[in-house]
């Protein structure tokens, strides 16, 4: 069976179809375009079953022999449970933009655009061919260019260009990870390459080529201080850009970190002291810290979830530094899924409130809880997850990647000090998911928001105003509401999928 | 395989080209329209062409022998006497400057709007010089690659010169003299080695410089060969005549200059330091030559970016082209000589593609970036295909440059030189922030009139094709790196 192949090429093939309906009616387009990718979802749970008995599952097809490539598709247990929960953002993001993006012109681009980053973002993780891998990973950079800077806010096409510079310029150096990784073993598969490195006698070049990776990830993943591009892009772009952003692409980043610098090379080096670990968890609370600290000094509405995301991805970061720790990884994975759902949820509904009131900043806000009820419970479920509460999301894989840290520090003391500094961090995550939800939604209301929420503008037409959006929106922001309470009551899927991989673990 | 088989090619061109002149002549008298004269005179030519070096390739895959080696028999003379080489990377050479040939001509001829004259010796002068190149791609001997090179820089120079404006006639002389100094260091150097060994035959000199007891006056000889050389590739600090003159040239011959003769020049360079002057037991040349390579792409994309005319940028770019191609030269491994034929093909139908769109602007009279503004609004299909081509510059999957980089790159990572994959890496990013300040431009700012433009839909489709062939080679490589798996082979250790 094709499923892998199907799942991935669904997308591509929607384009022009999605392109000529879009010069119709755009919301057919991208009703067409959210039912195409839950096409490709629901191939992909088919899969499931299999995953879960025999741990992995691959399709090759015939691809470049002469660059030692192959059309490689493949997924276990953490890559599948990484793209499933993309196509169900990517589905609600979709459904979303119906309502956010249409007073926007050009929306036939903009739907296609979407469909060809899709591409790039579900390939990422079914892959084991590195050049394939970078086809991706590069797809998921041009069409997200194109995206923040046409449809984007203020000074969109400059913070797209800081944006792609950025991240091109981290690709790139993966770019001369992959290109090592041949020379030296002559293949691109990663799991023949990492059996090839693993026997190689000569492996002084080996640092080098991990350093080359994890640097080029860790600016995908916004890692401090590699973070600057990303305030700017998560803000100024289009809400349902926002959560793909920071939902799927940055966490793609962190997938990549595990499968291919720790999973392939460092797995496949001499262990020489955990010093690199050591440096990576460093660096993890830093970005955790930072995080937190703008955050909480933050008003503009979008930037304080923005930088919540750098902070989370020092929490991944933290728990990857945990290697091969099986709870560390089961951890990093969960969080990713869990972060996926939540932040993308988080952005969604924050691009709702600026939506329908116009406003960013959030001391102009206040008392909308009353007014937008729905987007108000949506937003606290996303926050609270974010936040770490119990039993929302994100509180089962933080619980997981601290089990695994107290594990790792009981065996290596080295680790107290990182544990102890990440423990510190959650309070401040906390202290900034309640701050927001307070400023925007609890409190008194403010002039900026005390209004009627049927205005009448000059030109006489009525125009309603603060309260819920229209209903596209709200669907999106409930389903994906619902799929994050369900990943914090019964995590168990997940958590047997990650188990079921053997490769790494 | 005789003499005329492999000159046939050549020959063809040259007759063509000789009888542009009159037939042009004679059309415009009659009622046919001049410009489908030529579009099928131009498409006659190539598709002979083809046939004739399509007969070369069947016969040369249909033998053995990993090169033939053909010369005009002539037992006076002998150490004189002409010799022709084939193998798989001048077949490949060839068919590629006959694909991005053929586009670029077609271009030339559809760029002139119905109102003009068609020129019809600056099409003769498109037809001589490819057929010059490809003569000079097949020869085996270093005196028939001089006097073909020779030839085909004094026809570049024509072109360039073609628009009689001050500005191109400047530039063309700024050209014309450089070429002259090139060709003197090169005859000097050929000089000393005729002396030396008696002969100019690749094979011969080669052997001999492997087994003298004293090369150090044939490594002086093949130094000023390459000096040469290095100047008519416009290899900083030799550039200076490049931007001007590819900026002066007529639009279609700046697209046709910079795919067919600077591929052609690139391939000039290889052919002698990979073919000749290694192993490098005897000079270890990599050293200097990572330097230069390093200094031009810094240097070529730093000008790049400065620069506010846009078609001046593309010229830049060619010379940032040069050190990436170095790059993989350097590293003498199978995986460099596949990346470079690969590049030359692919930044052939790049700097075309960049330079045939910069040409659809500049014939509306947009020449600057800021005239730009605004226009992937109002010209969307042209835009894109800029895009494409900005893209495939930087290194972006999908679009082959992304192959060709991923290649040249990886080639010298191990080499003594790893550092200049680093350098390469670096400049790739350089470029891709002056080429998205494009594309910023035409999609960011607001236009600056509200005249609305046409899409010139007849150069849109030299352009596409190209867009296309891109695209394709980017998704599925293998249909050139099939052919250049068996190059791999030729390299000498």
């Amino acid at each position: 069976m094709e499923t892998l192949l199907i799942a991935l090429m669904l997308p591509a093939l929607a384009i022009p179809v999605v392109y000529g309906i879009g010069k119709k009616s755009a919301k057919t387009a991208a009703l067409i375009l959210t039912l195409i990718v839950l096409v490709s979802l629901s191939l992909l749970l088919t899969l499931v079953p299999t995953v879960l008995s025999e741990g992995q599952y691959i399709e090759s097809y015939y691809w470049i022999p002469t660059l030692g490539s192959a059309f490689t598709l493949f997924v276990d247990g953490i890559s599948l449970s990484l793209a499933i929960a993309t196509l169900i953002l990517v589905s609600a993001t979709t459904v979303y933009s119906i309502n956010y993006m249409e007073e926007k012109s050009s929306l036939p681009e903009y739907f296609a655009l979407m469909s060809l980053l899709t591409i790039g973002l579900i390939g990422v993780f079914i892959t084991s061919n590195l050049l394939l891998f970078y086809f991706c990973w590069e797809l998921m950079l041009v069409p997200t260019y194109f995206i923040i800077g046409g449809w984007g806010y203020k000074d969109s096409f400059k913070t797209a260009f800081k944006f792609f510079i950025f991240t091109h310029a981290g690709a790139i150096f993966v770019l001369l990870g992959i290109g090592a990784i041949y020379m030296l073993t002559g293949t691109l598969d990663i799991f023949e390459a990492q059996a090839i490195l693993a026997t190689t006698v000569d492996q002084s070049i080996l640092p080098w080529v991990l350093i080359s990776f994890v640097a080029g990830f860790a600016v995908k993943m916004a890692i401090v201080p590699l973070h600057m591009w990303l305030p700017d892009a998560h803000g100024e772009s289009p809400a349902p850009m926002s959560a793909l952003l920071s939902g799927v692409i940055i966490g793609a980043g962190g997938y990549a970190v595990l499968r291919i610098a720790l999973g392939t090379v460092y797995t496949a080096m001499v262990p020489a002291g955990n010093e690199f670990l050591l440096v990576l968890s460093f660096f993890g609370v830093l970005s955790a810290f930072y995080g937190s600290f703008l955050a909480l000094a933050e008003t503009d509405i979008k930037r304080i979830i923005a930088y919540s995301s750098i902070s989370h991805m020092g929490y991944v970061l933290f728990a990857l530094s945990l290697f091969p720790s099986s709870e560390g990884i089961t951890g990093a994975v969960l969080h990713l899924v869990n972060h996926t759902a939540s932040k993308g949820l988080l952005f969604l509904t924050a691009g709702a409130v600026m939506h329908q009131t116009g406003l960013r900043n959030i001391n102009d806000m206040g008392g909308l809880a009353s007014k937008m009820p729905l987007t108000a419970i949506a937003t606290a479920i996303a926050a609270f997850s974010i936040g770490g509460i119990p039993p929302f999301a994100c509180f089962i894989s933080e619980f997981h990647i601290f089990v695994g840290a107290v594990t790792a520090a009981g065996a290596d003391s080295s680790y107290y000090l990182p544990t102890i500094l990440m423990l510190i961090a959650t309070v401040f995550s906390l202290a900034y998911v309640l701050r927001y939800f307070w400023k925007v939604f609890l409190g008194s209301p403010k002039a900026k928001t005390d209004v009627e929420p049927v205005t009448t503008d000059e030109t006489g037409e009525q125009k309603t105003k603060n309260n819920d959006p229209s209903m596209f929106m709200l669907i999106a922001m409930l389903a994906l509401a619902a799929f994050v309470v369900i990943l914090g009551i019964y995590p168990g899927v997940f958590i047997d999928l990650i188990h079921a991989v053997t490769s790494i673990i | 395989m005789n003499i005329i088989d492999i000159l046939l090619p050549t020959i063809v061109f040259t007759v063509c080209s000789l009888l542009t002149v009159p037939l042009l002549r004679l059309v415009r008298k009659t009622k046919f329209n001049p410009q489908h004269f030529m579009v099928a005179w131009v498409l006659l030519t190539f598709s002979a062409a083809a046939a004739g070096v399509f007969r070369i390739a069947t016969e040369y895959f249909g033998q053995a022998e990993s090169f033939l080696q053909i010369s005009s028999v002539d037992t006076l003379l002998e150490s004189m006497s002409t010799v022709f080489l084939v193998d798989t990377v001048s077949v490949y050479m060839v068919i590629a400057y006959l694909i991005v040939g053929s586009i670029t001509c077609l271009y030339g001829v559809l760029h002139v709007s119905s109102q003009e004259n068609l020129s019809e010796r600056y099409y003769a002068l498109m037809l001589m010089v490819t057929g010059t190149v490809i003569a000079a791609t097949f020869s085996g001997d270093l005196l028939t690659l001089f006097i073909f090179w020779e030839a085909t820089a004094a026809g570049s120079c024509f072109l360039v010169a073609y628009k009689k404006s001050r500005e191109s006639l400047e530039s063309a002389l700024k050209y014309l003299v450089m070429v002259i100094i090139a060709s003197g260091f090169i005859i000097y150097g050929l000089s000393l080695i005729f002396g030396l060994t008696g002969s100019l035959n690749f094979w011969t000199v080669r052997d001999v410089l492997l087994t003298t007891a004293n090369p150090e006056l044939l490594v002086v000889a093949f130094a000023f060969i390459i000096a040469g050389y290095a100047i008519e590739t416009a290899i900083v600090p030799f550039h200076m005549w490049m931007p001007d003159a590819y900026t002066a040239a007529p639009d279609s011959a700046s697209a046709f200059l910079s795919s067919i003769v600077d591929q052609g020049s690139y391939y000039v360079l290889l052919r002698v330091l990979l073919f000749i002057l290694t192993p490098t037991a005897v000079v270890d040349w990599r050293f200097t030559v990572a330097i230069f390579s390093a200094i031009t792409m810094t240097a070529g994309n730093l000008f790049a970016l400065a620069q506010q005319n846009v078609k001046r940028m593309i010229s830049y770019v060619c010379i940032a082209d040069i050190g990436y191609n170095l790059i993989a030269i350097t590293s003498i491994t199978s995986i460099g000589l596949m990346g470079n034929l690969f590049f030359f093909f692919v930044a052939a139908m790049e700097t075309a593609l960049a330079f045939m769109v910069i040409g659809v602007f500049r014939k509306m009279g947009l020449e600057t970036l800021d005239d730009l503004s605004g226009m992937g609004r109002k010209m969307p299909l042209t835009s894109v295909a800029f895009v494409c081509a900005a893209l495939s510059f930087s290194g972006v999957p999908l679009f082959a440059g992304f192959i060709a980089k991923y290649m040249v790159f990886t080639s010298v990572l191990q080499s003594s030189v790893a550092w200049l994959a680093v350098v390469g890496v670096l400049n790739s990013v350089l470029q891709t922030s002056y080429f998205l300040r494009v594309i910023h431009y035409f999609y960011a700012k607001p236009a600056k009139s509200d005249v609305p433009f046409k899409e010139p839909k007849k150069l849109l489709v030299p352009i596409y094709c190209l867009v296309v062939i891109i695209v394709v080679l980017g998704l599925y490589p293998d249909l050139a790196l099939d052919l250049l798996s068996a190059a791999a082979a030729l390299l000498p250790t």
